[in-house]
């Protein structure tokens, strides 16, 4: 368990790798960030799953122990990133959440990572707390179910989130390569998304 | 002698369900469930859990809402609840009892209420599993009159609508009251509904087989149950939709 001090750090030390970002600017209250929950990643570091604010994000759900799915996931948002021309690719994240908590521990996570060949300054591999995956699950419109032999069927898709975790964008992953038009929305999302979050939005109680 | 008197009295003890802290202990069994996906012969093994005796009711909710002011009418986001959420408990002409369940939450609403009393919404096969039993059998749903009786689920008529209606076998009361009950794994009951009629290309967005069935036809509880909650969104809510919490055994 990570100490309440440590996590503190970490958000800080999050917040100030993303400068010109207004963080404290109150969340949409559609945005996925709107959950409580919390996440850690291959490094072994704990993170509320709102500390992703800031940064154009792909999001998708997978777990390591899959042989088909999965791998194409990781492989249609490798694609993705490498289409992007290098500004964009560095305004975009990338953040896979596992919906197997249990088997998918950090070590597992860096071994995916590092089988993969993730550029993991853009890449983050989560693991949610066992109680968070089904509400991840919801937040994203991403169905999973258990099977009895230890893997799950689960729906495939690269999800673009705007910096305030508002759904963007989805698209089904059915290959290598991730479908052109997901492309074009993702290059004209980023090219539209100015350096200095924008304050058009008026001020709302919808954050917590 | 005293060691055997004592022996007795503590097996004694054990026969009725017991009940703490408003939850009943739901032995572990097989149900054979009138749900099916694509490949399964529908047999679900359910393991020893806890289940709440009755459904979440109005004063709990409010209870829990005083303490997480996130989760009040007011403050909860768009993302978590829909224009609807508590709508009944704002209005004081229409309030309901407060012992009667609580309606007009959603599936987040209930998750976070059962996470807060360190519990969670009870599985589909779970509550499919205490929902076949009525009060003196554990699998009912052989009897056609009882199984007619299921028909009004959702509705004033239903046969557990008063809340001193008699438990099952379990000690588990309102099954098959007014109120239809959110689980936690709704999302999976969705099986193929946007994927009718879908090509070998759309198989792909699963890693496997998925098609959702009907083993029996005439289960009307769970038909009308799956019907329903496979038409909702986590943040819906509605006025005959509540909820009740279980417990995994350590």
């Amino acid at each position: 368990m990570t100490s309440p001090m440590h996590k503190v750090c970490v958000a800080a030390l999050l917040a100030m790798s993303m400068p010109a970002v207004a963080m404290d600017a109150p969340l949409p209250g559609d945005s996925v960030y709107q959950l409580d929950a919390h996440v850690t990643d291959q490094e072994a570091r704990f993170h509320a799953w709102r500390s992703l604010r800031g940064k154009p994000t792909i999001v998708s759900m997978f777990y390591g122990n899959c042989h088909l799915m999965c791998p194409m996931i990781i492989a249609s948002g490798k694609a993705l990133q490498y289409r992007l021309d290098p500004a964009q690719r560095e305004g975009l994240a990338f953040a896979m959440i596992s919906i197997d908590p249990a088997r998918d521990t950090p070590d597992a996570l860096r071994d995916v990572a590092r089988m993969h060949r993730l550029d993991t300054t853009h890449w983050r591999l989560l693991r949610p707390e066992a109680a968070d995956v089904r509400s991840l699950a919801a937040a994203l419109g991403i169905r999973y179910r258990a099977q009895p032999d230890g893997t799950f069927n689960h729906t495939s898709v690269l999800i673009l989130l705007d910096r305030d975790g508002r759904i963007v964008a989805r698209s089904q992953v059915t290959g290598l390569q991730p479908d052109p038009q997901f492309i074009a929305t993702v290059r004209e999302h980023l090219s539209g998304t100015p350096a200095v979050a924008s304050r058009s939005t008026p001020p709302s109680k919808d954050s917590p | 002698m005293l060691a055997h008197v004592f022996i007795a009295a503590s097996l004694l003890a054990a026969t009725p369900p017991a009940v703490s802290d408003g939850f009943v202990q739901i032995p572990s069994g097989e149900i054979r469930s009138t749900v099916r996906y694509e490949g399964d012969d529908g047999k679900r093994r359910v393991a020893t859990f806890a289940m709440s005796a009755r459904a979440v009711t109005v004063r709990e909710f409010a209870h829990f809402v005083r303490a997480h002011p996130q989760w009040s009418r007011g403050r909860v986001p768009a993302l978590l609840a829909d224009s609807g959420y508590l709508s009944n408990l704002s209005d004081a002409g229409t309030a309901p009892h407060a012992d009667a369940p609580v309606t007009h939450v959603s599936w987040y609403a209930a998750d976070a209420y059962c996470k807060s009393i360190g519990a969670r919404l009870p599985d589909w096969a779970e509550w499919e599993y205490v929902a076949a039993s009525d009060s003196t059998r554990t699998d009912a749903r052989g009897d056609a009159t009882w199984r007619a009786r299921t028909f009004d689920d959702g509705t004033p008529r239903a046969m557990d609508a008063r809340t001193d209606a008699a438990a099952n076998a379990y000690g588990v009361s309102g099954m098959h009251g007014t109120a239809w009950e959110w689980v936690g794994d709704y999302a999976t009951l969705l099986g193929d509904a946007d994927k009718r009629g879908s090509d070998d290309g759309d198989r792909l967005q699963f890693c496997g087989a998925t098609g959702l069935s009907f083993a029996n036809r005439d289960d009307y509880a769970t038909l009308k149950r799956v019907a329903l909650l496979s038409a909702m969104e986590p943040r819906s809510t509605l006025g005959n939709l509540s909820f009740r919490c279980a417990r995994s055994s350590p």
